[in-house]
């Protein structure tokens, strides 16, 4: 028995102390990752500096105070902190349970978007407006699909039988089809890449895998056959292929040469803040936005244009490694799941402006002007803190 | 762990294979960018500036063309233009951008009384910069100016403008002198000279216009723009003013000139009532004529018969009036004769070969030569014009008086006979003749000058080394024993070789013989001017638009002619006589000139060039004591050089003394009655 005293106690005492350390040890708050937070920032930081960069010249000439738009991303910046906290804090099983309600919500607000609700712009609807805010469903539409898929995969424990994989499937294309519908192909995209690297990761057969890729091919045939793609979408994805010919500024081609131009001509090291002529001038369309990474590739050249890649790439290495420190394959899941479509982005993105991939509407992760991209963003790296944290 | 072992390995197998996927990726995407941005960056950024910098060039004002005292050969005048913005109206491939454009277009034919399609082809001119107006229409009335600017609604992209033009104050006066601007050629562009020069700039295209054009140029004004993707203007990156082009100042008489084309076309055309022997009119289809200052070289006056307009080439020539020129029937009107004219010199090249025998050292300057009335050799016979009159012994001077043929056919033959016998032929014709000005270009500063030329045994040599296949495959194609085969057989063989009859031809200034008027101009002034050839000139000074002066344009020599002064003593005696002796050739074409006040000297020549009718020469300066002018006139076609060439010679020189003959237009009849 036990006493309160004597040997009892300074082992009782000692017991103690090694699970006050131990205690201290798993303290979910001694866990964060630091580098992945300080990238993030970093990145949004470099993004920001591009954004003021792009626009400054544009906006002198309207009349507009320049730092318009860096006002509003540093608002949502603001916003992604508190909510990458408040993601972190909460534990991350408590999200796979609530993760059908998110669902649920990104589905309704994408619904919302393509109703008269809904703000269009360019040709695209795309946005709700909620107290004089923008919202961009499809962007919360990403993680939810992430989140919703990766839980029903975590149920059944690394063998998901064929019912399981086909709901995941259902649970994917019904948003990626309202995003499809605004119309916003490249996003649409996401969500497809996401469950399918989540298939990979969450120990799909690979039966069934070859099956999906193989019918998707299929799907896109279609797709191009029975003109689902507007026309003008498909001049975009093709436009890429044969940018070496000069053509006058309405052909699709333009965007995609005007880019190479602002991008080959920063050389190695730029041509310097503010000195950019073919992104201040409005030669690459869309430059605080789609094309902000040639802001950076003009003004800062190979050396800023690797930086932001480096940057990115450790966001990706941090993420895998907290992929396999996961606790959980729900964990594993979404850190791997958030790492794919990082790089879907990354490389879709930038290599739009390079020229090795079609143009389509995908903001490059914290550096894109964009409120809403940027504060999911904020929640995933929430998300992966969180996952990082409880992983004992 | 929750997995199993096995699913853990599973699991991080499948990790793996993302990770290796996302760094793929990202390496794919690093290689790019470095190709792009190190490996081909230079290229990309050469695509940027020509993205963002737009230049804007205002063209100079030409400088003008100014006579001796100041007055205005050419000048620049505003002309009223309609001009229109490209970009606005057609795209890229050359067509209405919309249907608004194409009724603007429409409305603009409209306007101008121009066809739609003529509208858009000069809109379309790729070669005006995308940021000037490209010029529609020039000349228009005021009315036109009037009614785009007060419905502007209806012309979006349309401007009416005050353009510079070439304005030629004297008319046709000084055409070739003067010459003509153009737009640049691409081929033109290509070439070094042409450098700064951008597509649609005006370049002088002939005369002064063309020898001049670094002067007259000026430089044109330069505004580098920067500019956005809209084409909106931000930043003006250097903005260069216009500078006007100088004026060049010529050493041409106004009053001369006038005279000059007038007298040298009233001639060609009096002329061409005079009947030939054989009943025929003379043609003197075309002539030309010269008048240099005896001590300078500087031109007085040139004309070439027949001329044309330079007021077409305003703005542009018209297809219709340029191949009116070059029509085969107007002889040639943008031809200027004086110094393009390639020509036998006939007798007028006496003066070279007299001095040229005395040097040779076949007679002094008094010794005598019988004139016979022809010279036999080796079965030809080579006879005198006068057909068949002995004329007795004569020294040089008579020679040149009476232009007798044998007195330089004997002389000739012994000098091709002592250059046959020689080791190393001195071939002193060539060489007296070079030094006279003969065989090579004066280098007036006129652009199209002929070289001429002075045959020898070289010239033979190399000319027959070209065409004796030709000769011959002639040979042995025509048919056996007629006169063709045995002239081709014979030039087959031997056509190489300085024959004597080729040294006695060329000592008369005939057969292979080529020189231009104003080099038989440049050889007389040399006489008159104690021997020293100068170069002959048109540019007097070069003065700044201010007025201020530039640069002088000395006179030149080009060398003493080498004849001593007994030589040219003779030489110039019998020039005075051939004018003022009762037996001169040209005696008779300067009756009821007051040679006691205002003595002439010259040398009348009757150039054949068979089967033509002759052409007539005239060479001669005054006044002959103290020489001021020399005047050369030419006559295509135009007969004897005492019937058609000293008359107009006679009558420019009247003009310029300020003499009033009885009858100014004088012509003889007959058929080259004096040589």
């Amino acid at each position: 028995m036990a006493t309160d005293y004597g040997q009892d106690r300074r082992q009782r005492q000692q017991r103690a102390q090694v699970q006050s350390r131990w205690m201290e040890v798993y303290d979910p708050v001694r866990h964060l990752d630091p580098v992945l937070v300080l990238t993030a920032l970093a990145l949004t930081l470099i993004g920001l500096v591009a954004i003021y960069s792009a626009k400054l010249v544009a906006l002198s000439a309207q009349g507009l105070p320049p730092t318009t738009y860096v006002s509003r991303q540093l608002l949502a910046l603001a916003i992604g902190v508190v909510v990458m906290v408040v993601v972190a804090v909460v534990d991350y099983r408590v999200v796979r349970v609530y993760a059908p309600v998110l669902y649920v919500v990104s589905v309704v607000l994408l619904g919302l978007v393509l109703s008269p609700l809904g703000t269009a712009f360019g040709g695209a609807q795309r946005w709700i407006v909620i107290g004089g805010f923008q919202l961009q469903p499809s962007e919360l539409a990403k993680l939810a699909v992430l989140v919703v898929v990766a839980a029903l995969l975590h149920e059944s424990e690394g063998t998901p039988h064929a019912g399981v994989v086909l709901a995941s499937l259902v649970l994917t294309l019904l948003p990626a089809g309202l995003v499809f519908l605004q119309p916003d192909l490249g996003t649409s995209m996401v969500f497809v890449w996401s469950t399918a690297v989540l298939f990979l990761l969450g120990g799909v057969q690979a039966r069934y895998l070859i099956g999906l890729t193989l019918s998707g091919i299929v799907g896109v045939i279609v797709a191009l056959q029975t003109e689902l793609i507007e026309d003008y979408q498909l001049l975009r994805l093709t436009a890429f292929l044969d940018a070496g010919d000069a053509s006058a500024a309405q052909t699709a081609a333009f965007q995609t040469r005007q880019s190479l131009i602002a991008v080959g001509s920063g050389q190695f090291a730029g041509k310097g803040l503010f000195e950019g002529t073919q992104t201040s001038l409005s030669y690459v369309p869309e430059n605080h936005t789609d094309f902000i990474f040639t802001v950076i590739a003009e003004e800062f050249g190979f050396l800023g244009g690797s930086l932001v890649l480096g940057l990115l790439l450790v966001l990706v290495w941090r993420g895998l490694r907290i992929a396999i420190l996961a606790k959980d394959t729900f964990g594993t899941l979404v850190a791997g799941g958030i790492v794919a479509i990082l790089t879907l982005q990354v490389f879709v993105n930038v290599g739009m402006t390079i020229g090795i991939m079609p143009v389509t509407g995908l903001p490059l992760p914290f550096i894109s002007y964009g409120g809403t991209s940027l504060i999911v963003w904020f929640a995933m790296i929430g998300l992966l803190l969180n996952i990082h944290m409880r992983r004992f | 762990m929750a997995l199993p072992s096995s699913e853990s390995s599973s699991s991080v197998l499948r990790l793996t294979f993302l990770a290796v996927l996302v760094i793929t990726l990202f390496l794919a995407l690093f290689a790019r960018l470095w190709f792009l941005q190190v490996l081909a960056g230079d290229r990309y950024v050469e695509l940027a500036d020509s993205n963002r910098l737009r230049t804007v060039v205002t063209e100079a004002p030409r400088g003008a063309i100014l006579a001796a005292d100041g007055e205005e050969l050419v000048r620049n005048r505003p002309a009223l233009a309609i001009s229109a913005d490209r970009q606005a109206l057609l795209n890229a491939a050359g067509d209405p951008v919309d249907e608004e454009a194409e009724r603007v277009i429409e409305r603009l034919a409209e306007l101008l009384e121009l066809e739609v399609e003529e509208v858009i082809e000069r809109l379309g001119s790729q070669r005006r910069s995308p940021f000037r107006p490209v010029p529609v229409a020039l000349d228009v009335t005021p009315e036109v100016v009037f009614a785009v600017q007060e419905q502007r609604e209806l012309f979006p992209g349309v401007v009416p403008e005050t353009l510079p033009v070439r304005q030629y104050p004297q008319g046709t006066l000084a055409a070739h002198l003067v010459g003509y601007i153009g737009e640049i050629s691409q081929d033109e562009l290509l070439r070094p000279e042409f450098t700064d020069y951008r597509a649609g700039d005006l370049v002088g295209r002939m005369g002064l216009e063309q020898s001049y054009e670094a002067d007259l140029r000026g430089t044109a004004g330069e505004r580098v723009l920067v500019v956005n993707a809209r084409g909106d203007v931000l930043d003006v990156q250097r903005d260069r003013e216009p500078v006007q082009g100088n004026d060049l100042v010529t050493t041409l008489d106004l009053d001369l000139q006038e005279a000059t084309e007038q007298l040298l076309e009233d001639g060609i055309l009096a002329s061409r009532s005079i009947r030939r022997d054989d009943g025929q009119l003379l043609p003197s289809t075309a002539g030309s004529a010269v008048v240099l200052d005896a001590r300078t070289g500087a031109v007085l006056a040139m004309a070439s018969y027949p001329s044309f307009d330079p007021r077409e080439f305003v703005g542009g020539v018209s297809v219709e009036y340029f191949e009116s020129l070059l029509d085969e029937e107007s002889e040639d009107p943008l031809v200027n004769r004086v110094i393009a004219g390639g020509y036998p010199p006939g007798s007028v090249f006496k003066t070279a070969t007299g001095a040229a025998m005395i040097e040779g050292g076949h007679i002094t300057p008094r010794g005598q030569v019988e004139c016979t009335p022809a010279f036999e050799l080796g079965g030809n016979t080579f006879r005198n014009w006068n057909r068949g009159v002995n004329e007795g012994m004569m020294d040089l001077s008579d020679a040149m008086m009476r232009s007798c043929d044998t007195y330089f056919y004997a002389l000739a033959f012994d000098q091709w006979l002592a250059e046959e016998n020689a080791e190393e032929p001195d071939e002193v014709v060539i060489r007296v003749a070079e030094r006279f000005g003969f065989g090579q270009r004066t280098g007036v500063d006129l652009p199209g000058e002929l070289g001429g030329r002075v045959p020898g045994r070289q010239w033979r040599q190399d000319y027959w080394s070209e065409r004796r296949d030709t000769y011959c495959r002639q040979a042995e194609e025509a048919s056996p024993g007629s006169r063709a085969e045995e002239l081709m057989t014979d030039l087959c063989r031997f056509g190489g070789a300085w024959r004597g009859g080729d040294a006695v031809n060329t000592s008369i200034g005939q057969g292979d013989v080529i020189s231009t008027p104003l080099q038989v101009a440049a050889s007389y002034q040399a006489i008159a001017n104690d021997g020293m050839l100068l170069r002959p000139h048109l540019g007097k000074e070069v003065r700044a638009p201010d007025g201020t002066l530039v640069r002088d344009i000395e006179p030149e020599e080009l060398g003493h002619i080498g004849v001593d002064d007994q030589t040219l003593a003779v030489l110039r005696e019998g020039l005075e006589r051939t004018v003022m002796h009762p037996r001169g050739t040209g005696q008779s074409a300067f009756a009821g000139f007051p040679l006691d006040q205002i003595p002439v000297a010259g040398k009348t020549g009757t150039a054949e060039l068979r089967p033509k009718v002759p052409y007539a020469w005239f060479a001669g300066y005054a006044p002959a004591d103290d020489p001021e002018i020399v005047v050369v006139v030419n006559v295509e076609q135009g007969g004897g050089g005492s019937q058609t060439a000293a008359p107009i010679v006679r009558n420019i020189m009247a003009h310029h003394f300020g003499v009033v003959l009885a009858d100014e237009a004088e012509f003889e009849a007959g058929d080259e009655i004096l040589d």
